[in-house]
């Protein structure tokens, strides 16, 4: 468990100057980002601000076109979402990709079930998922339930288990409570702060404020792929971080 | 080893009612891999405990198939307890048996706004409901407590800019028009202090205070039983009492309120230079390991606290103050030097020197409050005028003449 003196330090995750274009599209422009221990990062912006290309090169997805990406103080290369895992970077993308004919557990041990005597370990991944999910305080009551009978918030605390099983130090959320009612809404969000009080460093994909101002630590506003404004969420104001947002103010930057 | 049957299956049974208490409801086969029982345990349980009232089951479908839903069993007559705090939304769904049945924490924004936090309060309520498989109409109120003094004749907010944005609105007018309910608003403070006096460390005593420790500081006043509200609901708002001479100028417009000296936001800024950026939980959590620094600022916040809850003693002389509220998670550390304050400036009579205990309903406390708010207050409305009259730790007990019974709620024209 991360203490708190440690924060403040050297940050987990820190992407430094980093650009990423798609041919005429300017993804990323000279875009900085730290994550420290025990904090909530939220990144904020209009669609094609440049979000999602931060999480798909934060967990390997796609490699920065120059920049650097450091991980505790030194420069890495993450050529791939396997080489992510391993560096303890896990990622909880849009659309979550669980398969719904396969129960919770299935789900949460997808691509790496357990094994004993060269037999599936089913006792161990239950009592793991079910460790995870309690973890999580999560209200799925049966970890043996196919995934297709949950509601959409149960889906996100499983598909947020599962990057956790490989106990990241770093994990990326991307819109995690779109399209979520209120109560499922509430949960993951109660997820995110259970998250950092473990000590992990969370980086918050969102476009609502409401969301991102109740559990980040820090909101990074991203505009065209540029950085335009960093604020501390226990005293920004809506307004503030919104002009940001739609470029009433901008940071100055070299062309 | 003798009983150790009878002490497992008490220990299932526990397990089984827990269950059902923490998802609202659930089929027989879940409970089963939820408790980690066997389908055959689980069935005789629940058919013990449905013999004993103490669940109801329905019949139900999960996944196309029959399946036997177990809820705990419930008197009439639902309410809901709300308590709106500066950083988080604390919502119950009970029976008028005070038997929770759901319950959710949703954390907000800083100066979360008045509309879309009272939205998400009425979608809460509403989807709580459905956990439970009850409709609107088994509700019999709604309570809301907030983190500012509340005028018992209006149910909005009394003190103009301690809430920013949440001045003149009417919060119980908003949530009975969505939900045609009756909806009662009262301070937290108050509202804690209702829920100690009836469930909590102040069964025992008929006047104490309630102090409740969180982003702010606030009390509430337990005299004869029943809560003092004060003229305009302001009674207890210690928070505004002046404790620095020369200090900041407060969100009330007042120097040196104890609010700017020991609020949430000067004890993380204390912290800053060595500890970088914290939140309320964030110092708890460091008392609770050891960390020198945050146990400092809560011990110091603890002694100026204790000066202020003295003052106040002196003025109503309490039994007993009850330490409550997020920064009483840090129990003594927090206590001891209230208490210290406390003894150091009220003079001791001979009958005895004045108690200073901790809360026992910890962070549950407000909602609580807010929802024994609604069932008594619903109960006196649904009486004929005038015979309604505020509950009271110690029914039966007569204390004299009772002030005329609040209207602080809205109820909506059947």
């Amino acid at each position: 468990m991360a203490r708190i003196e440690d924060r403040g330090r050297v940050p987990l995750i820190r992407l430094r100057h980093v650009t990423k274009t798609f041919g005429a599209v300017e993804a990323l422009v000279g875009f900085d980002l730290q994550v420290h221990p025990h904090q909530v990062v939220a990144l904020v912006g209009d669609n094609g601000a440049g979000k999602s290309t931060v999480a798909k090169i934060i967990s390997g997805v796609l490699q920065p076109d120059t920049g650097l990406l450091e991980l505790n103080g030194t420069p890495t290369q993450i050529p791939g979402p396997s080489a992510a895992l391993s560096a303890g970077i896990a990622a909880v993308f849009q659309d979550l990709a669980l398969c719904d004919n396969l129960d919770v557990t299935a789900n949460i041990f997808l691509g790496r079930a357990l094994h004993r005597h060269g037999l599936l370990d089913e006792d161990a991944m239950e009592q793991a998922a079910r460790r995870t999910l309690a973890m999580l305080n999560s209200d799925i009551p049966s970890v043996r339930t196919p995934v297709r009978a949950l509601s959409a918030g149960q889906r996100q605390s499983v598909a947020i288990a599962r990057a956790l099983i490989s106990n990241p130090r770093v994990i990326v959320l991307d819109e995690p409570t779109a399209a979520l009612s209120v109560v499922q809404t509430a949960e993951v969000l109660s997820h995110i702060e259970r998250l950092r009080d473990v000590g992990l460093g969370v980086i918050f994909i969102s476009h609502n404020m409401n969301d991102v101002r109740a559990v980040a630590d820090r909101i990074e506003v991203m505009r065209h792929g540029r950085n335009n404004g960093s604020f501390e969420a226990a005293t920004a104001s809506y307004e503030t971080v919104l002009a940001a947002i739609t470029g009433a103010v901008r940071l100055q930057h070299a062309v | 080893m003798a009983g150790s049957q009878t002490s497992l299956r008490e220990a299932n049974r526990a397990l089984v009612i827990d269950t059902v208490r923490r998802f609202g409801g659930l089929t027989q086969v879940e409970l089963a891999t939820a408790t980690g029982l066997s389908a055959a345990t689980v069935s005789t349980i629940v058919r013990e405990l449905l013999a004993a009232e103490v669940v109801q089951t329905r019949a139900a479908v999960r996944s196309g198939r029959r399946a036997v839903m177990v809820t705990m069993n419930r008197r009439v007559g639902l309410a809901v307890g709300v308590q709106v705090g500066l950083r988080s939304l604390e919502i119950v769904l009970a029976d008028a048996a005070h038997e929770v049945l759901a319950r959710q924490t949703l954390p907000l924004p800083f100066e979360h706004r008045a509309d879309t936090t009272l939205d998400q309060v009425a979608l809460l309520v509403v989807e709580l409901l459905q956990r439970v498989g009850a409709e609107i109409d088994n509700l019999v109120g709604i309570g809301i407590g907030v983190p500012a003094p509340v005028d018992p004749s209006t149910g909005i907010v009394s003190l103009p800019g301690v809430m920013r944005g949440w001045d003149d609105v009417p919060i119980a007018h908003m949530i009975s028009k969505r939900l045609g309910r009756p909806v009662f608003v009262d301070n937290d403070a108050n509202l804690g202090a209702l829920a100690e006096s009836t469930l909590g460390a102040g069964r025992p005593y008929r006047d104490f205070a309630y102090v409740r420790v969180s982003h702010g500081i606030g009390a509430g006043i337990v005299i004869g039983g029943s809560v003092y509200r004060g003229f305009s609901g302001t009674a207890g708002e210690i928070g505004h009492s002046q404790v620095a001479v020369n200090g900041k100028i407060c969100l009330c417009g007042s120097r040196g309120c104890l609010d700017t000296v020991v609020g949430s936001r000067t004890l993380v800024s204390a912290l800053s230079v060595s500890h970088g950026l914290l939140t309320l939980r964030d110092i708890v959590k460091g008392v609770h390991d050891g960390d020198p620094g945050c146990t400092r600022v809560v011990e110091d916040a603890g002694a100026v606290i204790g000066t202020a809850v003295a003052t106040m003693t002196l003025t109503i002389n309490p039994e007993c103050v009850i330490v409550g509220g997020e920064l009483a998670e840090t129990h003594e550390v927090l206590i001891r030097p209230i208490r210290e304050a406390i003894r150091q400036r009220v003079m001791s009579t001979r009958i005895t020197p004045i108690e200073v205990v901790p809360a026992e309903l910890g962070p549950a406390a407000e909602a609580t409050g807010a929802l024994a708010l609604a069932l008594a207050l619903a109960e006196t409305d649904a009486a004929p005028r005038g015979a309604g009259r505020e509950p009271r730790a110690t029914p039966g007990e007569d204390g004299g003449p009772s002030p005329p019974p609040p209207t602080r709620g809205h109820r909506p024209r059947p």
